[in-house]
C-alpha cells in the first residue's frame, strides 16, 4: 500500500498548486485507481477518461481533501468510483462478467482486462484476508456476499445483479440491504474501521 | 421521504457508496450530501468501510497518454486562466482546434438564426416592448458540454431576478458539489451568478440573481458552469474548472 502520510502531505501541496507533488500523487496511486476503474467499467478507453477526469478534479479540489475525514486513498478511490458510477449511469452500459468462472467470453471485443484477472469473489476474499475482516465477510450469506461483490467491483445496479444471478429483483434488493447492514454491524463491532 | 431518520440516512449512504443507489434517488441523495453534514458523515463512514475492499483489485498501469492529458489540462489552467472555459474541450483525444472551431461554427449558426429573426423583431419591437412583462425570456444561454452537446438552457427575463435552467441532458454532479453558474464578461474575471439545483431532463429548476439579469448580463457574451464544493459568492481566487459553457444572447 502507499505511504499514507506522504500522500497526505503531497495532497496538501497539490492544494497549493505544487505540480511536482501532483505528479508524485499520480505516480503513487494511478495504477491502483486505474485498476479500480478498469474493473468497474471493463473498458480501457472509458477507464482512461475517468482517470483523467479524476486527477483533473484532484488538482482543482485537493483543498477539499483536508475537510474530509479519512485516508487520502479512500478519498481518491471515492472520486474514481463516483465518476465510474456517473459514467455507467450516463451510458447505461451493463458490464458483464462471470462471478466465479469465465463462461461469458462471447462479448470478447469489449474486453481489455487480462485473462488472469481474479473474480470479484476472489478479490473480496483477498480483501477480507488482508484486512482481518474475514469473520465479518464469512458471517454474510453467500447470496449477500455475491451481491456486494458484484455491485462494488463492477458497479452493477440492483437490476444488473439480479440479471447476473438470475434472481428476482426484490430478493437482490433485500440481499444488498441485509448484506450492508450485517457488514456494518460486524465491522463496527470489530473496530475494523480504525 | 424523511431524511431525518438516521437509520434511513445510513442505509441510503451505504447504497450510495456501494453504487446500488441509482437514478433519481442517487441525485437526490447527492443534493442531500451537499446540504447536510449528517449525510456527509454517513457517506464518509461508508467510504472508509468499503475502501479497503478496493485494495485487492489488481493495479493496472495506465498508458502514458493519460498523464500527458492531465498534465496538459491542469498546466493550461494554471498558466492561462481566461482560457479556462475552453480547456475542457480537449477530452477524448479530440484535436485541440476542434473545440474552438465548433464553437465558431455554432456561433455562426446562432448569428444566422438571430439575423433571420431580426426583421420580425424590429418590426414589432415597440409592441413587444409594451408586452415585455408577458414576454417569455430575454437572456438565453445554451451551454454545451465538452463534446459540444447542448446540455443546459439558461434563461431569464430582462428585468427579472430569477434564472430558469432547463436540463437538456443529464448533468453528473460529483458527490458533495453544486452546479455553479458563471457569467463570463467580455473583459474581466468570471462572475458567479448562482447555484442551479439539479434536475432530471427535461426538467427545469430556478435560482435567484443578486440583481436583474439586465444589470448582470448585458455585457456578458458567454455563460459557464463549474462544479464547486459550495456556492461561490465572490470573484474566485483560482480559476474555476468549467464543465459546461456556451453563448449568452439577449433576445430583446
Amino acid at each position: 500500500m502507499h505511504d499514507s502520510q506522504r500522500l497526505q502531505a503531497d495532497l496538501a501541496r497539490v492544494a497549493l498548486g505544487d505540480r511536482a507533488a501532483f505528479q508524485r500523487v499520480y505516480q503513487a496511486t494511478s495504477a491502483h485507481l486505474f485498476g479500480v476503474a478498469m474493473r468497474m467499467l471493463n473498458r480501457r478507453d472509458l477507464a482512461e477518461d475517468v482517470l483523467q477526469e479524476s486527477f483533473v478534479n484532484v488538482w482543482h479540489h485537493a483543498g477539499g481533501y483536508q475537510a474530509a475525514a479519512g485516508q487520502p486513498m479512500t478519498w481518491l478511490i471515492s472520486i474514481v468510483r463516483n465518476k465510474c458510477l456517473d459514467l455507467l449511469r450516463a451510458i447505461g452500459r451493463r458490464p458483464t462478467e462471470s462471478l466465479d468462472a469465465r463462461d461469458d467470453d462471447d462479448d470478447a471485443p469489449a474486453r481489455d482486462i487480462a485473462d488472469e484477472r481474479p473474480s470479484p469473489l476472489q478479490m473480496l476474499g483477498q480483501a477480507s484476508e488482508a484486512l482481518h475482516i474475514r469473520a465479518c465477510m464469512d458471517a454474510l450469506d453467500a447470496s449477500h456476499r455475491q451481491c456486494l461483490a458484484l455491485a462494488y467491483y463492477h458497479g452493477m445496479s440492483h437490476a444488473e445483479v439480479a440479471a447476473h444471478l438470475r434472481a428476482p429483483l426484490g430478493s437482490v434488493k433485500t440481499w444488498v440491504r441485509r448484506g450492508l447492514d450485517k457488514l456494518k454491524a460486524c465491522l463496527d463491532r470489530a473496530g475494523a474501521l480504525t | 421521504m424523511n431524511y431525518d431518520r438516521p437509520e434511513l440516512l445510513d442505509r441510503l449512504a451505504g447504497g450510495y457508496v456501494l453504487g446500488t443507489l441509482r437514478g433519481g434517488a442517487r441525485r437526490r441523495f447527492e443534493r442531500l450530501i451537499a446540504q447536510r453534514p449528517a449525510a456527509r458523515a454517513a457517506v464518509a463512514a461508508w467510504e472508509q468501510r468499503m475502501a479497503p475492499l478496493a485494495q485487492s483489485v489488481p493495479p493496472v498501469a495506465p498508458p502514458a497518454r493519460v498523464w500527458a492529458a492531465i498534465d496538459a489540462r491542469t498546466a493550461a489552467r494554471a498558466a492561462d486562466r481566461p482560457g479556462a472555459a475552453r480547456s475542457a474541450v480537449g477530452r477524448r483525444g479530440w484535436p485541440a482546434w476542434l473545440g474552438p472551431a465548433l464553437g465558431v461554427a455554432f456561433g455562426a449558426v446562432l448569428t444566422v438564426g438571430v439575423v433571420r429573426l431580426e426583421p420580425g423583431l424590429l418590426m414589432s419591437l415597440e409592441r413587444l416592448a409594451q408586452r415585455e412583462q408577458a414576454l417569455p425570456q430575454s437572456y438565453v444561454g445554451l451551454l454545451t458540454d465538452a463534446q459540444n452537446q447542448p446540455t443546459l438552457l439558461v434563461s431569464s427575463t430582462r428585468h427579472g431576478t430569477r434564472v430558469t435552467v432547463k436540463f437538456l441532458r443529464p448533468v453528473a454532479v460529483p458527490a458533495g458539489q453544486v452546479i455553479q453558474v458563471w457569467a463570463l464578461p467580455k473583459d474581466g474575471a468570471p462572475i458567479p451568478l448562482g447555484v442551479a439545483p439539479p434536475a432530471t431532463p427535461p426538467g427545469s429548476t430556478q435560482f435567484a440573481l443578486a440583481a436583474t439579469s439586465d444589470a448582470l448580463l448585458s455585457n456578458v457574451p458567454r455563460l459557464a458552469v463549474s462544479f464547486e464544493p459550495a456556492p461561490v459568492t465572490a470573484a474566485p481566487a483560482t480559476a474555476p474548472v468549467f464543465v459546461l459553457s456556451g453563448f449568452c444572447v439577449k433576445l430583446w
